[in-house]
């Protein structure tokens, strides 16, 4: 084949990754609109290992070649990133783009990328030199920069078997189907005996990467929903003064006002 | 180098050019299948849709290196086949074709919803075109042909 490997297995994948200059090539729907001159392209969308979702004890397992159709049918994957997901583009798209490629595409406005955020996913790496492990929002160095080597494959995405069930997801587009998100929101909640375990928050499209910031959450850790809304004004306030929007299809002052609005709404539907 | 090999309209064939040109390209400019359309080359418009395997893709977005060892059928091959038969006869009774470039798409977007959900309603007929973009119906006409087509062409699918 010219330009072109196809890998039956992950081993063999792994071998000709690290044996060839080539781009990793999953579903191919952000590959053929970029479609870079001189390239050459590893084939994953036929590797077993890549296509499974499995469950573990602690994880949902969903392969770096798993397609959005295939995960919106699956009953192990969860609902939020069913609702993320069932959302990008239209069923034909869906039918190819996959979890791996939204993730190696390394743009902050990848659907799956911002479920992957609020949930802390992980991501398993493998190459022949071994695996690791690594948290997501470590994955992402910075617009379009990954903390991924030559030689290297998205293997899974781990994303954890609870704690996801409470959730708040919107994506702003410019119509019904087939948009771009110009600004997309996660929020996770949970609470036990009264008091907040978990208020994730994780916006998508409006910076280089998804943005997250975990030490304005943990104000509101461990506070009753009475204490939660004494500080949601500071909590909010916090958030304005940190997020520093790029401007992208549309202002980032617009971003900025339905960020807040949308944060704010997240913590209204669960009490605070 | 070995050619890529895989069956275009139920014929085993073998492309030998590179892996990563685009189906879309191959399909008109080798094969001649020209039901397949080019409208944006983004993955937005759906006139290049074809089934790869029984499920539905934009050519645009398909590398030639993907289709190996896979079954692709276009309009060529599709309109051999009742259920073309049927989508044609409801396409034609509520007039939803009128430029017609859409519709090889369109058709090939019909038939992969339709095999897997023969009964659809509206909803799911319109969230199954989604992909598929038509400047001159409206849409209405075209989602009233492939709800016709579902009814009247019933054990087809």
């Amino acid at each position: 084949m010219v330009n072109g490997y196809v890998a039956a297995s992950l081993q063999e994948a792994l071998e000709l990754r690290a044996a060839h200059n080539v781009v990793p090539y999953a579903g191919g729907t952000d590959l053929m609109v970029e479609n870079r001159p001189g390239v050459a392209y590893l084939f994953l969308n036929k590797v077993p290992e890549l296509k499974r979702i499995t469950v573990d004890d602690e994880s949902i397992r969903i392969g770096a070649a798993v397609t959005f159709t295939e995960a919106i049918a699956s009953p192990d994957v969860p609902q939020l990133m069913k609702e993320a997901v069932s959302r990008i583009a239209a069923p034909a798209i869906r039918n190819a783009g996959t979890f791996g490629g939204n993730l190696g595409n390394g743009s902050a406005k990848a659907d799956s990328v911002l479920i992957e955020f609020v949930a802390d996913a992980k991501l398993r790496l493998v190459s022949l030199r071994g695996e690791r492990t690594v948290d997501v929002d470590k994955f992402y160095l910075g617009r379009k920069k990954l903390d991924l080597g030559n030689d290297e494959l998205i293997a899974e995405i781990l994303l954890p078997k609870q704690g996801l069930e409470q959730y708040y997801y919107e994506k702003v587009g410019g119509r019904n189907a087939l948009a771009i998100s110009r600004v997309s929101f996660a929020g996770v909640f949970a609470a036990e005996d009264g008091k907040i375990t978990n208020v994730a928050a994780a916006f998508g499209a409006v910076a280089d990467t998804v943005l997250r910031f975990k030490d304005i959450e943990a104000m509101l850790l461990g506070k009753t929903l009475d204490e939660a809304k004494a500080l949601k004004a500071d909590y909010l306030r916090a958030y304005a003064e940190r997020m520093v929007l790029t401007r992208g299809r549309v202002s980032a002052e617009y971003r900025k006002n339905v960020c807040m609005n949308l944060l704010g709404d997240f913590l209204t539907k669960f009490g605070v | 180098m070995a050619d890529i090999r895989f069956t275009l309209n139920g014929k085993a064939t073998a492309y030998a050019g590179s892996a990563v040109d685009r189906l879309l390209d191959v399909l008109r400019d080798e094969y001649r299948c020209t039901s397949v359309k080019c409208g944006c080359k983004e993955g937005e418009c759906g006139a290049c849709s074809v089934l790869i395997d029984g499920v539905l893709y934009n050519s645009c977005c398909v590398a030639m290196g993907a289709v190996e060892g896979a079954s692709v059928v276009t309009m060529e091959g599709f309109r051999e086949t009742k259920r073309f038969a049927a989508l044609e006869k409801a396409f034609g009774e509520v007039s939803a074709v009128q430029c017609g470039f859409c519709i090889p798409g369109m058709v090939l977007a019909a038939e992969a919803l339709l095999s897997k959900n023969p009964h659809p309603t509206e909803d799911e007929i319109r969230e199954g075109l989604s992909g598929n973009l038509c400047r001159c119906t409206g849409y209405n006409a075209i989602v009233n042909a492939v709800n016709n087509a579902a009814k009247e062409g019933n054990g087809l699918w």
